[in-house]
Order: C-alpha cells, then structure tokens, then sequence
C-alpha cells in the first residue's frame, strides 16, 4: 500500500512528557507544580503500562539519617566508579520521594496509619506500594490538575530547531495521525530497552534512548545493568517470591545453588527474581551438562508453596500474570506440587541510558530525561537493592520535571523548524510505501538471537561479542527490507530498530571496556582495572555510526576518594 | 495460540484490555464500541487483558502467538 502522507496534526505544551510510566508521571505532576502546561504521550493505555504495574511493588527506602552512610556504602561498592553527587541527590531524596507518592494518590502498606518501612537486610529497607493500581492513581491526580495526556500515540523522533529539542513527531495507532507535538522542554521517559524477551516489561523496547541518540543525545553506560531475570520457561516470565531459589535442581535432581552459594543454604536469605548468583548457578550447570534445570515443589502442599510466594502481601492488590501458581494451574494445567518445572534465565532489560545531569537534562538542550531512559549511575556497580528501580523513576522523574517545568514557563518558544519537521516525518514514515518483505518480527527475533544468549550477553569475550555484532548487522540488513502498511506495523518496525540499537549499543561499549567490572564480566578480561577504566564509555552519533569515548569518573572532585589510589 | 477465548458477548466496551495490552493487539471496534482482536500475531500472552477486564471475557494461554523464543544457553 502506498498511502498519501497525512498532514501531520500539531499539538503545542510547554512540557512534553514521552511515556507515561512511573518516571513520566512523576515528572509531569512536578513539571505541572511549575505552572507549565504539560502534556503526557503515552504508545500503550496511560495508567496500566511501563514497568511499574508489573513489578513486585517494592520501593527503596534509606532513613534521612542514614544517608550518609548509604552513600559511602554505594560508593565504596562501586568501587568508587558511581556519580557521587548523583549518588547522594538519590539517597537523600528517598525519604521526600516516598512521602510525595502518597500525597499524589499511592496506596502504601501501612502500620498503625503511617507507611510501613520494612526491613530487609542489614540497613535495607522498604515500603510496599499498590503497583498494579499505582499508575492508575497517578493519572487520576493528574488528571485533576490538569494534566492532558494522549494515549496509544507512538512516539519515533524527537524535533529540533537548531540545536535545541522542540518537540517530537508520534504516530496515532487508533486514529492513523501523525502528530507533531510542539514544546519547550521535552522529557524521556519511556524506559530503556527490555526487547520483550522476558514478558514483564514487553512494552519498553529502548524507543526513548534511540530517538535521544538520533538527535544527538549523548548515551552513556551501555556495557553495564544487562539484567538477566529467572522463571518457568513454560509461562515465559519471571519467578516473583524470595525462597524459590532453595527448590532449584539440575537434571539429576541435584540442588544447585548450595553448590555455589552454601551460604544461601543456612539461615534466611532473600533471593529475587534477578538475582545474578541464580543466573550465574543456572549458566554454569548448563555448560556443565547437567541441564535443563528445573524448579522442583514435589511433596509441597498448595500452602506451603503460597508462602513461598512472599511477594504477595495482604491488603494490596496483584496481577493475575504475577501470581505464577495460579497461572500454571489455570493455564497449563500443571499442579506444581505434582511435577517438577523447567525453568530459563530470561533477558530483562539492558542498561545504561541517556546520559543526565543533576537537574535530569541530557546534552541537548530542550531535552531531559527520566527514569530507565536514562543512566542509573549513581548506583552503578554497587549492586542492586529491591525498589531501587521505582525510587530511581520517582527521584529521577521530579528533578527533571521540575527543572523542565521552570524552564519552560521562563523559556520562549521557538517552535517547530518545517523543515526539520518534513525530513523527520519522512524518515518515520518511509516503511510505509516499501514492499511487505520482512516482517519486524524477524528483526526483532535476530536481535534476540545476539542479545538473550549468556554467552554473548552475560559471559562476555571479545571474539563471541563480534559474533553477536555480525548477528545484529544481518538484522539490520532485514531491518532495511522491512515494508509496512498501517501505523501498527510502523510502530513495530521502529520499535525493532530500537531493541537493534540498543543491543549494538551494549556489545559495542562492553566490547571497548577491557576489564570486569559489576555485573560486565569479561572472560578475556578477568580483574577489575581501575587504573585504566575507572571511566564513563559515551555514546554519540558520529559521521561513520555510533562514536564510543570515555569520560575519566570525576573521582577527584568527589568527597569520598579511594585511598589507596591516593597512596600509589 | 495467545489469546484462546474473547468472550465479546460479555464485552461491555469498557477499554482497560486495550490500555492494559504492551503490543497493541486489542483495539475498540468502531461501529458497536466492543473490543476486537485485531493483531492476534503480536499478542505476547502477558495476561494484561485478562488481570484488568473486569467481565472476564478473557482467557489467554501461556504460550506467545509466535511460539518458542531465543534460548539464554
């Protein structure tokens, strides 16, 4: 089909929120405070998707007091790679984070009438939230402060005027509009890159950071945070519940995680769904022989495997897709107390993002970004806490809303530059007058092939990484033969392409980076190097492709230095 | 498979199993407001439909539409 190009319908706003999750809510409310107009798009149903209605509902919690602390502990975990000030932006907005989300509709866990805060670990804590609802109850305060949001619009490329981000283009999925939205500020919130691999969070396929980078935006950290998750490979989702990982065995019914961790075997150890030392047991009797492993409830009653199950916490709500047992009983009619269950490692979600300053803006001005979109490096290498993920969409959306809101309403406008605008809607909607050749599916699907095996993505070496490169530049070349015929098809086509950059992205700054470090694990590079990659690897568009460069971590400008890098 | 059973009899146009569906499968028809299954192919059986429509007209399978995925090994 070779449709006429539609006149494209122009929408104005001071700010332009992309995505409509946890970041983009938190960044338009605050972005709202300002008294800026603000305008929420969204490619799914606003109020049900992005990554926090899915998750486990867990939000991290540091007390005021202990900041600190926390922020010594993070740095020193990181061995001193994270953004310090970032690092203690994050921790000492935590608790002020936490009590906005209630005051802006959260249902909280709560003891005698005030958020419960649980304890975890040794100085970890939580708060539990109402995730399935959480989203909802967002939209409902923003409606009410006058928040317009505009949903199942797909957003491809940002516009510029000069230099400066000035809106966007998106496509209309019901309506078969193009849209030109026309704003002074524009925030990122759209995640990062989940490929849809793993079901939980199949909406966010790296759309934000690719419109970013094609406009200029600098990306940074994408070697680091690959997140392999573990669940029933039948069900083709996470394992959500703490002490599943006790019941793991290989094919001769050996228990595997005492064979690693013995210390997971004594006492009472959370162990979540993306816990590496899982993955890492499971990969390794794999390439043993000893696979496929399986998760083994025989003998256990219907009760006993519920309490395994702790995520689900009376008195707030839950997805049925979160509630495994129930799934494989009603779906497959499997009692797992009767057969033991294959289970896979399943790629969540690559890392790093666009790159943000304090204030959430990213290089571009006119440009922020928020939540997954952009780097979590202010935790970077410490390891992961429950909640981080949410806090960090909370924290990371009310600075760059706010920031974004004072801009705007302090800002002119400079409007949207047509013939910027034309060469935009023309790149976007160029799949549509190509023949059906390829379907983006099989894009996609090749992507997998060079993102989702551990021996690419999780035990990295130079030479398999090269592999994986040549598996993505065959997908390009299907990417290129990809010929659509309605704006659903188009969206699907542009999301391959994000899920293509975002996996040449990661194995192209994993491949730069020779040393190991947090969860980049080299084969060929064993140790960590801080004399020589103690450094931030950026990514901008060059003249020839992707232009990789480090930036030295600021260490020294940092209040807390490594002392023994001082000595030497 | 993916989608196995739509009871649009029951459907009552209320919208949640399009806002709740990541890939755009589910759509409102125009002509009687009802949901429709419009990209059965892309339905990733996630289950968003079935956890938020309050009619319960849905009854999705484990399995994807486009079946076996990339192994991790």
């Amino acid at each position: 089909m070779s449709s006429p190009i539609p006149t494209p319908t122009v929408v104005t706003t001071d700010v332009l929120v992309l995505g409509a999750g946890g970041a983009g809510m938190c960044a338009a409310l605050r972005a709202r405070e300002t008294g800026a107009e603000v305008l929420m798009v969204d490619k799914c149903g606003i109020g049900y998707n992005g990554q926090v209605p899915i998750g486990g509902g867990i939000l991290a919690y540091v007390y005021p007091s202990y900041v600190d602390e926390w922020v010594d502990k993070i740095t020193r975990g990181s061995h001193f790679f994270n953004n310090q000030e970032w690092t203690r932006q994050f921790g000492s907005r935590m608790h002020q984070a936490t009590m906005d989300l209630a005051d802006l509709g959260l249902t909280f866990l709560k003891k005698d009438g005030e958020i419960d805060i649980l304890t975890w670990g040794p100085h970890i804590h939580v708060t539990l939230f109402d995730a399935p609802k959480s989203l909802l109850a967002l939209k409902k305060t923003a409606a009410a402060r006058g928040i317009k949001m505009m949903d199942k619009i797909f957003a491809v490329d940002l516009l510029k005027r000069d230099d400066q981000v000035v809106g966007a283009v998106g496509l209309g999925l019901v309506d078969g509009k193009v849209y030109l939205f026309d704003a002074k500020a524009t925030i990122i919130a759209t995640g990062n890159c989940g490929y849809m691999h793993e079901k939980s969070y199949a909406s966010v396929l790296g759309e934000g950071p690719a419109m970013g980078y094609r406009a200029g935006a600098r990306l940074t950290n994408a070697e680091f945070n690959s997140l392999y998750v573990w669940g029933i490979k039948l069900l083709g989702k996470e394992l959500m519940g703490i002490h599943f990982y006790l019941y793991l065995e290989n094919a001769l019914g050996e228990k595997i995680m005492g064979k690693y961790y013995p210390e997971l075997m004594e006492g009472e150890h959370a162990v979540y769904t993306f816990d590496p030392r899982v993955i890492h047991a499971m990969y390794e009797e794999v390439k043993a022989g000893r696979g496929p492993i399986y998760l083994n409830l025989k003998g256990l009653s219907d009760s006993e495997i519920a309490h395994l199950g702790e995520d689900i916490v009376a008195d707030l709500s839950h997805l049925m897709a979160n509630d495994t047992m129930r799934l494989l009983r009603e779906k497959a009619g499997i009692d797992p107390g009767r057969e033991r269950l294959e289970m896979w490692p399943r790629y969540l979600y690559s890392g790093g993002g666009l790159r943000i300053d304090l204030q959430g803006r990213t290089t571009l001005p006119g440009l922020w970004a928020a939540g997954g979109a952009c780097s979590n490096y202010w935790t970077n290498g410490a390891g992961s806490q429950a909640g981080l993920g949410v806090q960090s969409a909370a924290i990371t959306g009310f600075v760059a809303g706010e920031d974004a809101g004072v801009w705007a309403v302090s800002s002119p406008r400079l409007g949207i530059d047509p013939v910027y605008a034309e060469r935009a809607v023309a790149r976007v909607l160029e799949p549509l007058g190509r023949p059906t050749e390829i379907d983006p599916y099989e894009v996609a699907y090749r992507v997998h092939e060079a993102i989702v095996p551990m021996k690419y993505n999780r035990v990295r070496e130079a030479k398999r990484m090269r592999e994986a490169l040549d598996i993505l530049a065959s997908a390009r070349e299907l990417l290129d033969r990809v010929g659509v015929t309605d704006f659903h098809d188009l969206a699907r086509r542009h999301s391959a392409e994000s899920m293509l950059m975002a996996a040449e992205f990661t194995y192209r700054a994993a491949l730069l980076r020779e040393e190991s470090r947090a969860q980049h694990f080299r084969e060929d590079f064993p140790e960590r190097d801080d004399a020589n990659w103690r450094k931030w690897i950026c990514i901008e568009p060059g003249e020839d492709g992707p232009k990789l460069f480090t930036v030295p971590v600021p260490v020294e400008t940092y209040p807390l230095q490594p002392a023994e890098e001082r000595e030497r | 498979m993916a989608i196995r059973r739509f009871d649009r009899e029951v459907c009552t146009g209320c919208g949640n199993c399009v806002a709740a569906c990541p890939m755009d499968v589910l759509r409102l028809d125009e002509a009687d407001g009802r949901a429709v299954v419009k990209y059965p192919a892309d339905c990733i059986a996630c289950w968003g439909c079935e956890s938020f429509c309050p009619q319960g007209c849905f009854d999705v399978s484990p399995e994807r539409a486009r079946g076996e995925l990339v192994s991790p090994y």
